[in-house]
């Protein structure tokens, strides 16, 4: 299909005087998120898309300089609300390694199953938020539903629902409960039956597959080009994954799969990541047959002080690398934390790169794809 | 595939419904809860650990009145906690040294006045319920 973007190029739509519709896209739009776009478009189609971030935008780089270590891993748990864990898994791993302690082996498998779960959980709400931007909104009830199990299990194991506090450097803060690793079998055997019913409902359903195959395709040398990380990037084609590539806390441990696709469209994204939900519910199993009894955490003192020098930790996050740098001058707070947050290359890169020349009913189909997290773009 | 199922509908027809009518039922608190706090006045001694663990200032120490230690007058301070800053992360409970601070199930704590989010000591050291 010949578009726009083929047809003219931006300079001679300007020169033959042809009008612009700017439309804005979000914060207000129901499938926007706190994010705001200007879509310029020619008629139906998407001439140049500009984001705007920001909207929420709370410091926590700066914030963190004011906090000690114990206290900064409640900071971390805001960065990405739908992804806690892992924002909490890469800070205490940067302290661990600035301070040179290590967690127990316990401590590594416990936090390495929440980690996994919180992927679960993260992909879950995905599906639910992709659902409501394609309007199949049942989809969107259902796995919105679902989501509710995992919470319920963060709830009994932290006892937080969506700010779990939970991992603190040198390991967790609290041992699993009694009884726990049956809850979590029954949660995956739950969700790995509701899994069937995603696929019936929206991953091979023809309202879904219609609206994003061939839709905002992402070629291979495109993505490492613009940042891309994660199932975005492994949908084009590039299996890498931090987890597989430098395994760290109990990865090494465990034997997976990295599911990557090879056409890099919207679709491959989607099905990238119903891969990983199944890959990670394998992961949690073999971890909880593998776990080790002990301790699950060495000691870390209120004014613990970290030796001056600094760290650099990446992990990966359900949406792509998390890396976290920090400076440490000897105190027991932070001098410097640099947060690299997989949303922001792609939705600040990604997405404006991906909306040129499409429709504007695609916007939000391309948008939810990516799946950003504004929290973690505006930090 | 086909999205029309009638043996999947009759299985829907009589099948719980996912949610709770909340405020008429809820879920059970789970042990463990980090819900409001629960203050020991017997065990608190007036250190001001649990307000530099918490990462909001959310807790102050306030003057309750007068002590003799070793033939001194000093004055007796305990924690007033403003719930309207705390994030409920529990570290206050966790450096706690006597254990005298600790967060119960109670999470039903929504005010409509702003000034009502400040629990002082004596507060904090009513039972829930």
């Amino acid at each position: 299909m010949e578009r726009t973007r083929d047809i003219l190029a931006k300079d001679e739509l300007e020169e033959r005087e042809i009008s612009f519709t700017t439309i804005p896209f979000g914060p207000q739009h129901p499938a926007s998120g706190h994010f705001h776009a200007s879509v310029k478009c020619v008629g139906e189609e998407v001439v140049e898309l500009t984001p705007y971030p920001g909207y929420l935008h709370r410091g926590f780089e700066r914030l963190m300089e004011y906090r000690n270590h114990a206290q900064n891993t409640m900071l971390c748990d805001r960065i990405c609300v739908l992804d806690p864990f892992s924002n909490e898994m890469g800070y205490v791993n940067v302290v661990e390694k600035a301070s040179g302690i290590e967690a127990p082996q316990r401590g590594k498998f416990i936090r390495t199953i929440m980690a996994e779960l919180g992927r679960i959980l993260s992909h879950i709400t995905w599906i639910g938020i992709i659902s409501m931007a394609l309007g199949l909104d049942s989809g969107t009830r259902i796995a919105w539903g679902d989501r509710e199990k995992i919470i319920r299990l963060n709830e009994l194991a932290t006892g937080g629902r969506i700010y779990p506090c939970y991992f603190i450097p040198g390991g967790v803060r609290r041992d699993f409960p009694e009884g726990f690793k049956e809850e979590i079998l029954k949660v995956l055997d739950y969700i790995e039956n509701q899994m069937k019913l995603y696929d019936n409902l929206v991953f091979y359903n023809t309202t879904f597959t219609m609206r994003l195959e061939n839709v905002g395709i992402l070629r291979a040398e495109d993505a490492v080009a613009l940042g891309i990380t994660g199932p975005n990037l492994r949908a084009s084609g590039i299996a890498t994954d931090v987890r597989k590539d430098e395994p760290y806390d109990a990865y090494p441990y465990v034997d997976f799969k990295v599911v990557f696709k090879g056409k890099g469209d919207a679709y491959s994204r989607a099905l990238c990541r119903r891969g990983e939900i199944i890959e990670s519910i394998s992961i949690v199993r073999q971890l909880l047959e593998k776990i080790p009894e002990g301790d699950f955490r060495v000691k870390w003192g209120l004014t613990k002080k970290v030796p001056s020098g600094e760290a650099y930790f990446c992990c990966e996050a359900a949406r792509g690398e998390l890396c976290f740098h920090m400076v440490s001058d000897g105190t027991e707070r932070p001098y410097r934390v640099k947060v690299r947050g997989p949303s922001f290359s792609h939705t600040l890169a990604g997405f404006p790169h991906l909306a040129k020349g499409v429709y504007i009913a695609d916007i939000p189909a391309i948008y939810w794809s990516l799946d950003p997290c504004p929290a973690d773009m505006d930090r | 595939m086909s999205i029309f199922r009638p043996a999947a509908i009759m299985r829907n027809l009589f099948k719980k419904p996912m949610t709770l009518q909340f405020p008429y039922e809820a879920l059970p608190p789970v042990e463990g809860y980090r819900g409001r706090h629960l203050l020991d006045l017997e065990k608190c001694t007036g250190c001001p650990v649990c307000s530099l663990a918490c990462p909001n200032k959310a807790i102050e120490l306030v003057k309750v009145g007068e002590e003799e230690k070793e033939g001194k007058k000093v004055e007796k301070k305990y924690p007033q906690i403003h719930l309207g800053k705390c994030c409920f992360c529990g570290l206050c409970e966790e450096y706690c040294p006597r254990d005298a601070i600790h967060m119960t199930q109670e999470a039903m704590i929504s005010i409509m006045d702003k000034s009502q989010a400040i629990y002082s000591p004596d507060k904090l050291s009513q039972p829930v319920g």
